[in-house]
């Protein structure tokens, strides 16, 4: 029986524990109560090769996020993933220094290391992102450990999205959705999990938060699930150098056919399978990332195709006394030669 | 063991590690016999632990005992040398500390406690200790600002990972308080005391903190509240705060009687009194007429908390009770005494807190608005105006809008007069409580210790049941007192909790679903027995767990097989059910008592007697219960039937009979309450079980309480519904708010779907729905996630029930006015709960979520504002730090002012259960609503804050101009002021897609530039 050695093990353990009657006074830290003795060491792969062990190296002491993740999945991983590209683009330096991100593959038998490595890449992550992979039990128990698990899936797309971001140290962790504003993430993780030890980044981030007015729900729609690739107009959602995941989107209510672009949105990994001329080659023009199925509605997408046309009328039309309104309170802040974002 | 711990709770922690070492090292010697066998029994599967725990136990033991030699010698795991971190660098070595048994991993297994093994009993058994009744914080009257002297600085901790010193926190409480006056220093402000913004003091931990950070804070204020117009106390002159309150969020600590002498009672009054039931207050020597000397512990047996690991209102035990009466507001100033270092928390809770007065009508700067939360060393002054909901629109004149007078301390001269109030008297609230509301950790929080109780009392619900003055309804209390008598009037806490092998308490933080404990507390105490007389007695039920919901059965236990249920086999006991009334509804007075004696109609719903319905979190049930009808002597058990496998939901209920018979419980606590020992799992839900006893004694006195038969439907009243007109029905904005983990693709964390828009987690800057001041409003509240329980809160304004999953609701509930809505899979929740409710007096940013504590940190909560009619901008969002607090723009969803698109035709069929509204929005003095309204003083309409004492800059945006980049609105935090004419056409500003917000986001890069310039500087 497979489970013996560990129930004798455990009762040992127990007895031990029990007699001793007292926790380790470091138990009292939250950073060691959730410490080595809660999460597995299991040893996970980086993608760039690297064996490490998943508290000694990956959490031990740091301040983290994490995701997982499977590079073939067809609709919301692009989405989580281009959200911690976000975040990471607006941590900047401090990633990999203060602020460690890991996407962890919940499919080990198809996610190799070769292709986490090209997945990475195509993510333009940087030095403190690092893709991971284990075995699928290993995988499984980080997953369950974490509280993003609590019973079988039946499928790898019902996998549980969230992003968790904590301080192994301190022992404070959460549960973030990738359709989180990124400033807000990058604020939490780079701030408050840091007991504001370092000034809040707010600083230069809330001020072009986008979300500024009453949202339309096709601009909602729009924030949440598409702005993490796309732009319209060039502006940048994060900052001065464009992640460039997708197309700017600028006047493609006109360039495309509606019904396309309805159900490019709709059902992009059909479009794409089906060999479409277009879908082929925004595949190849941006590096091999798809688009993702971000899971909407026939009503939804609509609505974001709305608000795209919208956009696209408000930003090539003269500005009226009206529209300008909007954006100018915060205006001087925007980047030189960055045009509004909305 | 409890010396010890007692002596522990007084030191620093370096010599806390050295004296547990010693303690740790003797017990692991005393136990070595009896560990050899099982190490020789464990040898051939696993020889290497075995050898490892035999080496680890003779190595380093001598050097220990010289208390020189490091801890981490001594390995806590057969293997923990295997790998740093791990003992086998396998799935298999995962949380062996926390999580030996990990019965998530169990195939349908029953995941309590949550991802941990049982707790353990110490050899405890049930009902052999004095329940703890909740003592009272006891406010007194404040002063003059003008008699305030300085005084020293809230005390600081000697380290970043303690609080401050007992005796130190004992004094501060006090030094500003006698019990007959209050003159705290720095006296309380309308705007948040911040030195950037017009206050005058700062964060006296600051050095320490900065020491902490290793960065300089140049201003950290010493009010946490937001600074500012905009969480400026409202209406602050004419509700300012009569009566003050002293207290702090604390680490555990014995109780040194710091509130002895402001006991209403003081000890010395009805069953208070020396030779009454409960001048003894734990019911042990040396706690006759004191508090003094209790510790933070569960049973005697159990080990005293940690500091770190209860962080209670105080840092003491008795739970506390704040008793206030309508028409004199108070001021609590809540400070915060937990550690700087957010890692010294025993593994659970944040030292950040924002406090909610859970149901109150108070304005928003004082409800605890989960994003303005306060920092260690910092207080919050939290202004609660106690004023009847309709102030505004009905005068005083009606007595039973109306406030007890007097002196409520003992001794006091008899004075059992009635002051009239304005407000309706409909609205009159009993039995609310407050608690920790932190973004992301209430779960966390409140289960640490973070709940208070509140008594309001009123001309209706004085606490006087001698009082006969045709408006008192005399529910049962005592006489001693002019009012707020207490002797039989109870108030019952009942939570489940864990507790690790140490007995320190657990919590779980990883527990998407929900968070069980495995062992039902009542105020704090295991399993406690509750000594009453032969009379009626008002129990005040409160469900204050994370996530378990109850159905609590009351029953006599009588000698012999005679009882209609029956004992464990060969106990020749025996059990009969004990009918009792509902008189209160979420610590609503209802219209009629509800008698649940298995005879009564309660409208399709199951009355069965002596059982209660279903009772969410945060639910509070208040029942009366005669205990004249039995022989002293008697004893009687409060038993919960509901059975819990996770936190999802509850299972169902398990019979009555197979709980008292033992046939549920195969072998964990009940009738015999061991622990399960080697066990993966329990076998049934451990806190399904009896839970309090009652003992009953002899009563000499008169029982001169209201008997609640006689107000049951059909006979006499107790508070009427509040009622709607068919105009305001008829004209009445829709909600619809979807709670779920909705389809699409926000698949997880829980989701709330506002008005047939997207489904949202939460975020404190999103506006999902705004309410204007004065309006009635129909909201439906769905589930749409079949497999879960969510119990849904609304805060500030309490609702009337129209429908309960489409048909009429529970007699309970018809006649209730209430703040809690179940929806889930329970017979008596269902689906969909239809409600109509009001929004008067104040404004601000309120929140409804869900109270499991576990899904709304994970994030069932939404963002709702009261505006004024009229009103263009959107409160901005407060953002705290050390440094002080600054605010960001918020943002609102397309339906947040017009609610549900198609309104009321989205709503099919008529709405029942609205009280016939001929005549109910008259007046009690008879004047038409209407007529009163227009007489009022104020229009509101005009203001868009409501600033009486000082309208200050009038804050409305001014018209854009008419071309240019730079257009926009002023800011209304330090921006220039709007041009006074612009009050004038409040109500026709132009459509709000267009205006809103923009003012917010420049004032706050005002803020951050002045934190800028002053952090480089």
């Amino acid at each position: 029986m497979k489970a013996l050695p560990w129930v004798a093990a455990g009762c040992l353990a127990l007895l031990l524990a029990a007699s001793f009657a007292a926790p380790s006074a470091a138990g009292r830290r939250g950073g060691s109560r959730w410490g080595a003795d809660y999460f597995p060491n299991v040893p996970l792969t980086s993608h760039e090769g690297k064996e490490l062990r998943f508290f000694d190296d990956v959490i031990k002491d740091k301040v983290v996020a994490l995701n997982f993740i499977y590079t073939s999945c067809p609709d919301v991983c692009p989405l989580e993933t281009a959200r911690m590209a976000n975040v990471q683009q607006i941590l900047g330096d401090r990633v990999g220094k203060d602020v460690f991100l890991y996407s962890i593959s919940i499919d080990p038998e198809n996610d190799t290391l070769e292709v986490l490595a090209d997945y990475a890449k195509r993510y333009k992550a940087g030095p403190g992102w690092v893709f991971l992979r284990g075995t699928e039990d290993d995988v499984t128990l980080l997953q369950q450990k974490l509280g993003l698990i609590s019973e079988e899936l039946e499928d790898l797309s019902e996998h549980n999205l969230s992003m968790v971001i904590g301080n192994q140290k301190t022992g404070q962790w959460m549960k973030r959705s990738p359709f989180e504003n990124a400033h807000f993430l990058a604020e939490q993780i780079g701030s408050w999990l840091h007991n504001w030890s370092k000034p809040s980044l707010a600083a230069n981030n809330y001020a072009t938060a986008p979300e500024l007015r009453n949202l339309s729900d096709g601009e909602t729609l729009f924030r949440t699930r598409c702005a993490a690739c796309h732009t319209i107009g060039g502006g940048d959602v994060v900052g001065t150098d464009p992640l460039n995941f997708g197309p700017d989107l600028l006047g493609v209510t006109e360039t495309r056919d509606l019904r396309w672009l309805q159900r490019w949105i709709l059902e992009p990994e059909k479009v794409l399978a089906e060999g479409d001329p277009i879908a082929t080659e925004l595949f190849e023009r941006f590096g091999g990332i798809s688009m993702p199925n971000t899971g909407l509605s026939a009503e939804q997408v609509n609505s974001v195709i709305g608000f795209l046309r919208g956009e696209h009328q408000r930003l090539t039309e003269p500005r009226t006394a009206k529209a300008p309104v909007e954006h100018s309170a915060h205006s001087s802040e925007h980047g030189e030669g960055h045009p509004p974002h909305h | 063991m409890t010396n010890i711990a007692h002596q522990l709770s007084e030191m620093s922690p370096r010599n806390f590690v050295r004296l547990r070492a010693r303690t740790v090292l003797t017990a692991a010697l005393a136990s070595l016999p009896m560990l050899l066998p099982l190490a020789a029994m464990a040898k051939d599967d696993d020889s290497i632990a075995a050898q490892n725990a035999l080496i680890a136990l003779e190595g380093p033991v001598p050097g220990i005992i010289a208390e020189e030699l490091p801890l981490d010698l001594i390995p806590k795991h057969p293997e923990e040398y295997a790998f740093e971190g791990g003992y086998t660098g396998t799935s298999s070595d995962a949380g062996e500390d926390i999580n030996l048994y990990n019965l998530r991993l169990v195939p349908d297994g029953r995941d309590i406690p949550t991802g941990a093994k049982p707790s353990p009993l110490f050899g405890a058994t049930p009902f052999d200790q004095q329940m703890l009744r909740f003592e009272e914080f006891g406010p007194v009257p404040l002063g003059a600002e003008t008699s305030v002297l300085p005084g020293p600085d809230f005390p600081s901790p000697p380290d970043p990972e303690s609080g401050p010193s007992s005796s130190a926190l004992d004094s501060f409480l006090n030094q500003f308080i006698t019990p007959s006056l209050a003159l705290p220093h720095p006296f309380p402000t309308r705007k948040a005391n911040d030195p950037d913004n017009g206050g005058s003091d700062e964060n006296p931990w600051k050095p320490q903190i900065e020491s902490f950070l290793g960065r300089p804070l140049v201003t950290p204020p010493a009010e946490g509240r937001p600074p500012g117009e905009d969480w400026a106390h409202q209406r602050f002159t004419e509700f300012f705060p009569k009566v003050y309150l002293n207290t702090l969020q604390g680490l555990a600590r014995p109780n040194g009687g710091a509130r002895d002498a402001l006991q209403f009672h003081q000890y010395n009054a009805g069953e208070w009194a020396p030779g009454g039931l409960y001048h003894n207050t734990a019911g042990v020597p040396g706690t006759a007429g004191t508090t003094a000397g209790i510790q933070v512990q569960f049973h005697r047996n159990f080990p005293v908390q940690d500091p770190l690991a209860l962080w209670t209102w105080d840092g003491t035990f008795p739970p506390k009770l704040l008793n206030v009466r309508y028409g004199e507001p108070l001021l609590m100033r809540h400070y915060n005494a937990l550690p700087i270092d957010p890692a010294a928390n025993f593994g659970f809770g944040l030292h950040t807190l924002s406090t909610h007065e859970h149901n109150g009508h108070n304005p928003a700067e004082s409800d605890g608005f989960t994003q303005a939360f306060f920092f260690p060393g910092q207080f919050y002054d939290y202004r609660w105006p106690l004023a009847l909901a309709g102030h505004d629109t009905f005068p005083a004149g009606d007595p039973k809008a109306g406030t007890p007078t007097g002196d409520p301390r003992a001794g006091a001269s008899p004075d059992l007069g009635n002051r009239m109030i304005q407000g309706d008297w409909r609205e009159t609230a009993s039995s609310h409580w407050f608690h920790d509301h932190m973004l992301d950790f209430t779960a966390p929080n409140v289960y640490k210790g973070g709940a208070a109780a509140m008594n309001y009392y009123s001309s209706i619900d004085r606490g006087n049941e001698a009082v006969d003055d045709g408006v008192n309804l005399r529910l049962p209390s005592g006489t001693a007192l002019n009012w707020g008598n207490r002797d039989y009037d109870v108030n019952l806490m009942i939570s489940d909790k864990a507790w690790d092998e140490d007995g320190q308490l657990f919590f779980n933080i990883f527990n998407p679903n929900g968070f069980m404990g495995d062992q039902m507390l009542t105020n704090y105490g295991w399993k406690p027995y509750f000594d009453v007389r032969a009379r009626r007695y008002r129990f005040r039920l409160l469900n204050g767990s994370v996530s378990r919901y109850f159905r609590i059965a009351l029953v006599e236990m009588v000698s012999g097989s005679d009882g209609e249920l029956s004992g464990p086999p060969g106990s020749n006991i025996s059990y009969n059910r004990v009918p009792f009334h509902m008189v209160a509804n979420d610590g609503n007075i209802m219209e009629h008592a509800v008698a649940f004696d298995g005879a009564s109609s309660v409208a399709g719903f199951e009355n069965r007697k002596g059982i209660l319905p279903s009772q969410a979190i945060g639910e509070r049930y208040d029942i009366v219960v005669d205990f004249a009808q039995f022989a002293p002597g008697t004893k009687l058990y409060m038993v919960n039937l509901l059975e819990h496998k996770n936190g999802k939901r509850p299972e169902g209920e398990i019979p009555l009979a197979q709980i008292l018979n033992g046939d549920y419980h195969e072998r964990s606590s009940e009738p015999a309450d061991q622990p399960v020992p080697d066990d993966q799992s329990y076998d049934s839900d451990p806190a399904v079980t009896r839970f309090l006893e009652f003992r009953v004694h002899a009563y000499s006195g008169t029982d001169q309480s209201m008997d609640p038969a006689n107000f049951v439907a059909g006979l006499q009243t107790m508070i009427p519904l509040p009622s709607f007109t068919q105009e305001e029905v008829d004209n009445a904005i829709h909600r619809t708010y979807e709670f779920g983990r909705s389809s699409g693709t926000d698949a997880d964390p829980f989701t709330i779907k506002t008005s047939g828009g997207s489904a949202f987690n939460a975020d404190p800057r999103r506006v999902s729905a705004s309410s204007t001041k004065s309006g009635a409003e129909i909201w439906h509240l769905k589930s749409s996630s079949g497999g879960y329980a969510h119990p849904i809160h609304v805060h500030f304004e309490e609702a009337q029930i129209l429908r309960r999953g489409g048909t009429a609701p529970p007699e309970w509930e018809k006649w209730a006015r209430k703040d809690m809505f179940r929806l889930g899979p329970l017979n008596d929740s269902g689906s969909s709960v239809d409600i109509i409710l009001r929004f008067r007096e104040f404004l601000g940013t309120f929140l409804e979520h869900c109270h499991n504590t576990q899904h709304e940190d994970h994030s069932m909560l939404m963002r709702w504002d009261i505006e004024n009619p009229g009103q263009v901008r959107v409160m901005p969002t407060p953002l705290p730090t050390w440094d002080g607090v600054g605010y960001v723009p918020s943002f609102a969803l397309p339906t947040f002012r017009t609610g549900d698109p198609d309104g009321a035709d989205g709503y099919a069929g008529d709405p029942l259960n609205v009280p016939d509204s001929s005549g109910l929005l008259m007046l009690s003095n008879g004047t038409p609503f209407r007529t009163f309204l227009a007489t009022q003083h104020e229009d509101h309409a005009t203001l868009l804050r409501w600033d009486f004492e000082n309208p200050g800059p009038v804050r409305l945006p001014t018209p854009p101009p008419a071309t240019g980049d730079d257009a926009g609105y002023a800011s209304s935090i330090g921006g220039s002021p709007a041009a006074p004419e612009a009050s004038a056409v409040a109500v026709n500003v132009p459509e709000p897609s267009t205006l809103m917000m923009l003012s917010s986001g420049a004032a706050f890069l005002t803020f951050l530039a002045a934190r800028r310039r002053r952090d480089r500087g």
